[in-house]
């Protein structure tokens, strides 16, 4: 028998078996909780179970994988499709540069709690992982340097995106049968939640010209998460991190099914993550709870922050950062529907898991309006602009466009939880509020230089109001 | 048929071997399509049917006469009459079709083997070109699936032999396209039917603003030819006219590729040029870009085993030197995989593509016996031939429901309700056509979609709108993946529309295309489960919605 086929045979054996193959010792060098949550998790969740799941996906969340997880990606790059590579990297799997560079999530996603962000010595360099692949400099012609972000209200801003995904397709199915119709062109503004996405136009046989589109990608799904806004859910961010920070591949993408092997990766560990285990992390991030704005002891900081909340509005910064969006259903489906093949969604699935965030406290507290919509106080649009101007570059400092997201193009940050989390900018390089204030070109040039016009009173309000947004529980 | 005997015995002694190969393969780990059987609840009730003359042909058309872009369908008949389904099919759902007349002369419809849509007078509505025991026809595209006749107006002369192949190419600054047609045995000469095949025929449309088709040039020798293609075989931008012969009816010959070079005469690769002869029982060509060199390799259906084509080492720019790769890509399918049949298969249709949208290009293949050739396997089961990522092939037909026993002929590997994963639809002789759904990869509790797909319709302008003889090159991660848009090959079936390419796990991909006059495109920017239009010249891609649904979502089961 051939030696390659000889090693498919075992490594086909071995996902058979079960990963572990052996029965777990106390003292054993692995993370215990892998496989813990099953190959799978459906239906709706009770609070017991939910809570269980949650803790697996806590504790995964703050493990240091080992090799013996199947740590590492010898034959693999950190690419977010698997791509082989011809020999390990020469200086070694861990590399601060092109990764591994984290033995756990946490290890990054840590300011001011486990699921939060990090400093800049967390740090990542972002390259697609096809061309250059093991690059070893943080020179920004290799990859785009970014600040590792919060994930707490992670659920709420995913399904915020969910909806506003779905309203957008309602409003181009519309446009397609209005066009249909009439027998003329269509063109139809698209907006969301108070969300202005540009124009979509429709011709009567179907055709759609997205070139008016505004920071939106032209499937009209709204990716929430990352600096750039170009990962559509948390499971997808899940399985995109555990393969580029630590080598640890999802079954659900690099496994055999995709990739006609069980061991991808090389490193002779199959099916290193199931779909349980990332359902673990995803319901664990999901659930974290929403930032809130915290009431200062102080008097003179709480009558800061309140003019500072009014400033914030009249000098123009809600217009991105929205005080909050209104938000239907506190249901979290995972898998999710907008997800595609390699990252499961639910028509992948016998029937998706439901994690139902009443539940917790944090939840119900929310404020709700007349139409009982919870109001997700998220101080973002999910919406990308353009952030630099040609007198304000400070923010259009990275080479490389990502996922057909210009250099000079992010994702509003959402400001909640913005006093736990300095430094800040997408490149955690401005340690102040006012200097990243102070940075907004392009869609933020007219508020910054309101604010930067501003009386000084103005300004501290400012921060002293956004000093208010904090995480904690 | 003496060699029948000498081809049996040559399977036998080899058979072990191959079997033993197969034996070392690793198991096929990616999905495998379930194909579901909807002929019936869809409407379609058809047979390809007749004696002798129809041993061969039984082709379909699969392409939108109505500009809902959904495929429509023209089926041949044979000794009956072919005919037109519209394609109702919503999006992701269950196939649905109508049959309706097209306003053809029903005589018209007679003693069809087959058809092959292309839009020849640059109207952007398709015509169809049918392939008869007799006279050829053009019918030109009215809208709506109606249909006229258009030799006249063409001056196209559709003469009087058993033609039983056509391909078609815009040879450069033409307005109109050129057509070739394949002929069979010429049944009115002295000792017919062996050693008789007639000419084949090439028609340059003449100069002027119309299409006119008045001086066709004969193609000889004819080689008894069941497929060819225009394709542009060494990637210089001239497509050559391949052509795969029957050895059945055909002494002295070969397989065949005319080099034809703009406003000049057709001429022959001889020996001397680097052209090996190949003598098979060649029914249908299929044309793909196997190892990714930019120069297409060919799949050669036969009785026996299918061959496989590639550049040899030492073939140059003008040296066509081809060997054949099918055994060591484990896509012979000299025999049925199932079944207690162990004689050897008959092969007609072939087409690549990607039919469980995992990247990597599959090879579907129509198979049955001639009609009773006690040689040759009778039950046959249609192939499904898997690729992987090494370039191997996996047999999965009986997985994915293709292992039937009808005598299969022509084929369209068609997505037919708009959901990303290619169906089938199959004409069989003297049985029922089949159409089968792609319901996606079975599951414990059902089907689940398979990988991410795109679809691209081009549009080349003014003159060949469909962009006959364009190169779409698909940039996914460090892969591209190339597809070609022509008309011509397979056996006696042609489709135009939208190009399908899966995906595998990439959401986005970077789209190029190389115009047919050689002209390439600005990168595209799309994103996948969508069906995608370029306009030659636009700064962007435009997406097409059908009507009736989310292509995106539609697989949803």
């Amino acid at each position: 028998m051939p030696h390659a086929l000889c090693r498919a045979v075992a490594v086909v054996l071995c996902a058979l078996a079960g990963n572990p193959v052996l029965a777990a010792e106390p003292w054993e060098e692995r993370t215990p909780e892998i496989g813990q949550a099953g190959p799978e998790v459906s239906g709706l969740l009770s609070a017991e179970h939910l809570a269980r799941l949650t803790s697996i996906g806590e504790k995964l969340f703050a493990a240091r994988f080992t090799s013996l997880d199947g740590n590492g990606r010898p034959f693999a790059t950190q690419a977010i499709v698997p791509t082989r590579r011809k020999h390990p990297p020469a200086a070694g799997e861990f590399s601060r540069t092109a990764g591994m560079d984290a033995n756990g999530c946490s290890g990054c996603h840590n300011l001011p709690f486990p699921g939060g962000a990090g400093e800049f010595v967390t740090n990542v360099f972002v390259s697609e992982g096809f061309e250059s692949a093991d690059f070893d400099s943080t020179d920004p012609q290799f990859s785009n340097e970014r600040g590792t972000n919060s994930l707490f209200g992670a659920g709420l801003i995913e399904l915020l995106a969910r909806e506003i995904t779905e309203d957008l397709h309602r409003q181009r199915s519309e446009a397609r049968s209005e066009a249909a119709r009439r027998g003329e062109t269509v063109r139809v503004r698209l907006v969301s939640k108070g969300i202005d996405y540009g124009f979509l136009t429709v011709s009567p046989d179907g055709m759609v010209d997205m070139r008016e589109l505004d920071g939106i990608d032209m499937d009209l799904v709204i990716r929430p998460f990352s600096q750039k806004g170009v990962m559509t859910s948390l499971r997808q961010f899940t399985v995109n991190a555990l393969n580029h920070h630590h080598g640890m591949e999802a079954r659900e993408r690099f496994g055999a099914r995709w990739t006609g092997t069980p061991d991808f990766d090389g490193d002779e560990k199959p099916d290193e993550i199931s779909d349980g285990d990332v359902s673990a992390l995803v319901a664990w991030q999901a659930t974290l709870y929403a930032p809130q704005q915290a009431a200062p002891q102080d008097a003179r900081w709480q009558q800061m922050a309140e003019r500072g909340a009014k400033a914030f509005d009249t000098l123009g910064c809600a217009v991105c950062h929205k005080p909050s969006l209104p938000l239907s259903s506190l249901s979290f489906a995972d898998p999710g529907p907008f997800d595609v093949a390699g990252t499961l969604n639910d028509r992948q699935v016998r029937e998706p898991a439901i994690y139902d965030l009443n539940l917790f406290a944090w939840a119900k507290i929310l404020p709700r309006n007349e139409k009982g919509e919870v109001l997700v106080p998220l101080f973002g649009d999910l919406k990308r602009h353009v952030m630099t101007d040609g007198g304000r570059e400070t923010l259009g400092n990275e080479l490389m466009a990502q996922r057909f997201v210009d250099r000079n193009i992010f994702m509003t940050a959402e400001l909640w939880g913005v006093a736990s989390t300095p430094p800040y900018g997408h490149r955690n390089d401005m340690t102040t509020l006012d200097e990243i204030i102070r940075a907004h070109g392009g869609s933020g040039r007219a508020a910054s230089d309101a604010y930067q016009a501003a009386e000084e009173v103005d300004r501290q309000a400012i921060i002293a109001f956004l000093k208010t947004l904090v995480i904690g529980p | 048929m003496k060699f029948s005997s000498i081809l049996v015995t040559f399977y036998a002694l080899n058979l072990s071997a191959m079997t033993a190969a197969a034996e070392g393969k690793a198991p096929f780990l990616m999905d495998v399509p379930h194909f579901q059987e909807e002929a019936t609840s869809a409407g379609i009730d058809h047979r390809y049917m007749g004696p002798w003359e129809y041993f061969v042909g039984g082709g379909v058309a699969s392409f939108d006469c109505n500009s809902d872009r959904k495929p429509d369908l023209f089926l041949a008949g044979g000794s009956s009459a072919a005919a037109f389904y519209v394609n109702h099919s919503p999006t992701g759902g269950a196939l649905r079709f109508e049959k309706t007349d097209a306003g053809i002369d029903p005589k018209d419809l007679e003693k069809v083997l087959g058809a092959y849509p292309l839009d020849i007078d640059n109207d952007r509505i398709l015509d169809l070109v049918v392939l008869r025991l007799g006279e050829n026809l053009v019918l030109r595209g009215k809208g709506g699936c109606r249909f006229e006749k258009a030799n006249r107006s063409l001056a196209f002369e559709g003469g009087r032999e058993w033609t039983t192949a056509f391909a078609a190419t815009w040879e450069p600054e033409q307005l109109f396209p050129t057509l070739a047609f394949g002929n069979y045995v010429d049944r009115s000469a002295p000792g017919t039917p062996f050693g008789t095949c007639a000419p084949n025929v090439l028609m340059r449309p003449r100069p002027g603003e119309t299409a006119d088709y008045g001086e066709p040039l004969s193609l000889e020798p004819g080689y008894c030819a069941l497929s060819m293609l225009f394709t542009d075989w060494n990637n210089t931008g001239e497509r050559d006219l391949r052509i795969t012969n029957d050895r059945q009816y055909y002494r002295g010959g070969q397989e065949q590729l005319w080099a034809v070079p703009a406003a000049r005469a057709p001429k022959l690769y001889s020996a001397g040029q680097g052209w090996k002869p190949l003598t098979i029982w060649g029914m249908g060509i299929a044309e793909a870009d196997l190892n990714g060199d930019g120069r297409p390799d060919y799949a050669l259906t036969s009785m026996g085993d299918t061959k496989l084509q590639t550049l040899d080492d030492d073939a140059e720019e003008d040296r066509p030197t081809y060997r054949d790769i099918a055994f060591e890509r484990q896509a012979t399918a000299h025999r049925p995989y199932t079944g207690s049949d162990v004689k050897p298969s008959t092969g007609w249709h072939a087409q690549f593509a990607d039919v469980n949208n995992d990247t990597n290009i599959d090879l579907f293949i129509a198979k049955g016996n001639v009609e009773a050739m006690p040689e040759f396997a009778s039950e046959d089961p249609n192939n499904l031939l898997l690729g992987d990522f090494d370039g191997i092939f996996h047999e999965e037909g009986l997985a994915a429901g293709l292992a039937d026993r009808a005598r299969s002929r022509g084929a369209a590997v068609d997505d037919f309700n708009n959901d990303g994963m290619l169906d089938i639809v199959i004409v069989n002789r003297m049985a029922p056509a089949s159409l089968l759904r792609n319901l996606g990869a079975r599951t414990d509790w059902g089907h689940r979609p398979l990988g991410n797909w795109t679809k691209i319709a081009l549009d080349n302008g003014k003159v060949n709108p469909f962009a006959v003889g364009a190169k779409i090159n698909v940039r996914i991660g460090t892969r591209t993946i190339t597809r070609t848009v022509s008309v011509g090959g397979g056996h006696v079936s042609g489709q135009a529309g939208f190009v399908h390419l899966g995906l595998g796990v990439n959401e986005r991909a970077v789209v190029r295309v190389q115009w047919p006059d050689g002209e390439w495109s600005q990168p595209y920017r799309i994103f996948a489960n969508n069906h995608v239009v370029i306009e030659r010249g636009a700064t962007a891609a435009k997406y097409w919605l059908p009507l009736d649904g989310d292509a995106a979502l539609a697989s949803r089961q």
